[in-house]
């Protein structure tokens, strides 16, 4: 487990009623199970303290499904709205630029509909890929990261696509960034107790059947049935055996997480808040020191 | 140093004094060539204008007309009411120059216009920063002088517009032409041939794929989400502007009435190319010398005007004179296809029989 050095670890439990209500944040991936499988616990804490959450999907993810590329991108589109439902997710947007080819895009023109996105939504928070994050060996997550980054403090500038404003759509900085932990080896200065919304996330893999996993409990119970056998934690539906799948096979990362810190599901992130003080260093230098004329 | 003190002395010079300057130039050596009537039984594919020599930038040095030409003269009242336009130019002496008369007629005839410049201009000034903030400032006025509600700057890097993601540029110009509800675009041809300048270029073909893209459903759809509504910019004029260029026209526009209107447009633009502020320069430059030149007048603001009339004018004055106007521009003009649906709606109206 790698960790950032500069400061302690912070452990975000989960907050009583809804601190947040007001406030939006805007989870990004590039790719329809990113979201579920890296930060779909603290997705669903964070609508469940007040959030509005937006789901953007950068890719069209036509190269995963196992079926036609035509059909590949239809199955991912049409899933990546029930994972949107699933973790409670107000509105879902989809950019469908080419699947693992976002290196070869303008990454302009992706940074300026996420800047677009930002301030028309009014985003404070961002959930996205580290796009410092070592070992990425998938061009589209990295291309994402980076355009989320930047978009998120250009879209507080006046003078960037000023177009916007004709349309009565202010500049607003995106002040606050959790960056997943996707790789291993990748630097986490929070851990997110999301024990009691594991539920939320496994119902959103289950989702993921063209990729991440979601149909892997049915498929096993199909096959052992075929073979004559069967295994009780997959129980006796589909649905029931693609949970249990999941809860039992795919969630390792998240217990190994929380265990340290006495919680039975986490998730890392590399968390920056540029909120700041309202009080400045100068107020406070000036508020000591000022004198009467 | 030295160098760019020349450079900038004799740029300006120029500009002021024509005559002049080229009459102490040395002559370059040319191979002789001489006049050729074209063979037998071949028609001319292009026609060569007719310049006055004291502009560089009007009239490229062909046309090729299209055989359904037409003249579009001035209207009567306000057929355009309710309809917006936007000018899309790379540098902000573009529409003034090429398009002037043309925006301050379909304003003039009820269009909402609006001005979108795409660079900086920063190649233009006694430094980087000065011409970038002249031009800015010369943009908002050349925009008020043709009559346009608004005038946009993009600022992208002068000269280097090549290096640009264009697929960006369209994004910004649908987006505004979606939010302006934009029906008609002017602005510079995409196919200039011999077209020497990058900007141009890249700025004409991200209007035109912008123009189309602005109306589909699935392009950019976040627009929509925002409120935003598909728009379908129907009408297209390009313009030329390589000196040197070849261009096909089908539509000749009478600038006539509005010749006054186009020379105050280039009057604003003070910050770069052959109009602006050169009439007030060469009178200052000749009473320096105990001389004056009457068309000037005597006064400033009317030597500006006069400068740009009965020099810069001159070009677009020549080609009117060809089709037996006063002054006009000359355009490859788009129009509305039409509804294909219609038509076949028509044809079964018309043609279906009893079973």
């Amino acid at each position: 487990m790698a960790r950032a050095d500069v400061k302690e670890i912070i452990i975000d439990r989960d907050q009583p009623g809804q601190p947040h209500k007001g406030k939006v944040f805007a989870a990004v991936h590039a790719h329809l199970d990113d979201i579920p499988l890296f930060a779909g616990g603290l997705c669903a804490k964070l609508v469940r303290e007040g959030y509005t959450g937006y789901l953007i999907r950068t890719t069209n993810d036509e190269k995963c499904g196992g079926h036609s590329t035509a059909e590949n991108i239809l199955s991912n589109e049409q899933e990546h709205y029930k994972v949107g439902e699933a973790l409670g997710f107000k509105e879902v947007f989809h950019f469908y630029y080419q699947n693992h080819e976002m290196d070869n895009i303008s990454s302009l023109d992706l940074r300026a509909r996420l800047i677009f996105l930002f301030r028309f939504l009014k985003v404070d928070t961002v959930v996205t890929f580290n796009p410092w994050g070592h070992g990425e060996e998938n061009p589209d997550h990295s291309v994402t990261g980076r355009a989320v980054e930047e978009a998120a403090w250009m879209s507080g500038m006046a003078n960037d696509y000023h177009e916007h404003m004709e349309a009565g759509i202010q500049p607003h900085p995106v002040k606050e960034r959790y960056y997943f932990y996707a790789r291993p080896g990748q630097t986490f200065n929070r851990i997110v107790d999301i024990s009691s919304h594991i539920d939320r996330k496994i119902e959103s893999i289950v989702e993921c059947r063209s990729q991440g996993g979601g149909n892997h409990g049915s498929l096993l119970k199909a096959k052992l049935a075929a073979q004559g056998k069967r295994l009780p934690i997959l129980g006796n539906d589909d649905r029931t055996a693609d949970r249990e799948y999941i809860r039992h096979f795919m969630l390792d990362g998240e217990r190994e997480c929380g265990a340290p810190h006495g919680f039975a599901y986490a998730e890392r992130y590399y968390y920056i808040d540029q909120r700041g003080s309202e009080f400045t260093k100068v107020d406070e230098y000036v508020s000591k020191n000022a004198v009467a004329l | 140093m030295k160098r760019r003190k020349f450079l900038t002395h004799s740029t300006l010079a120029g500009a002021a004094l024509p005559a002049a300057a080229m009459a102490q130039a040395p002559a370059r050596a040319t191979s002789p060539v001489t006049p050729l009537p074209l063979p037998a039984k071949t028609t001319a594919a292009a026609y060569a204008n007719k310049r006055s020599g004291y502009s560089p930038f009007t009239v490229p040095d062909y046309y090729s007309y299209a055989d359904d030409l037409q003249i579009e003269r001035a209207a009567k009242g306000k057929p355009h009411q309710g309809k917006v336009l936007a000018a899309v130019q790379a540098h902000s002496d573009d529409i003034p120059l090429y398009a002037g008369g043309l925006v301050a007629k379909l304003v003039d005839e009820g269009y909402t216009a609006y001005l979108i410049r795409i660079s900086n201009d920063e190649a233009a000034g006694k430094t980087l920063g000065y011409g970038v903030v002249q031009n800015e400032i010369d943009n908002r006025e050349v925009a008020k002088e043709l009559g346009c509600k608004k005038a946009f700057s993009f600022y992208y890097r002068n000269h280097r517009m090549d290096d640009c993601a264009e697929i960006e540029i369209r994004q910004r110009l649908i987006f505004l032409f979606r939010v302006l509800k934009v029906d008609t675009l002017i602005t510079m041809d995409p196919y200039n041939h011999y077209e020497e300048n990058p900007d141009h270029l890249v700025a004409g073909r991200a209007a035109e794929a912008a123009c189309w893209l602005a109306g589909t459903s699935k392009d950019y759809p976040e627009h929509y989400r925002a409120g935003l509504k598909p728009v379908h910019v129907r009408e297209k004029y390009y313009h030329a502007r390589s000196p040197n260029g070849h261009n096909l026209v089908n539509r000749i526009v009478d600038i006539s009435p509005y010749i006054d209107q186009k020379v105050r447009g280039n009057v604003a633009n003070k910050g770069k190319g052959p109009a602006g502020e050169a009439g007030s320069r060469l009178r200052a430059e000749l009473a320096k010398q105990g001389k004056k030149l009457a068309l000037l007048g005597d006064d400033d603001d009317t030597a500006n005007r006069q400068y740009i009339k009965h020099f810069l004018m001159e070009d677009w004055r020549l080609l009117g004179q060809r089709f037996g106007l006063q002054y006009a521009e000359a355009f490859r003009y788009i129009g509305s296809e039409g509804s294909h649906q219609a038509n076949i709606r028509k044809y079964v109206d018309a043609n279906a029989v009893k079973l």
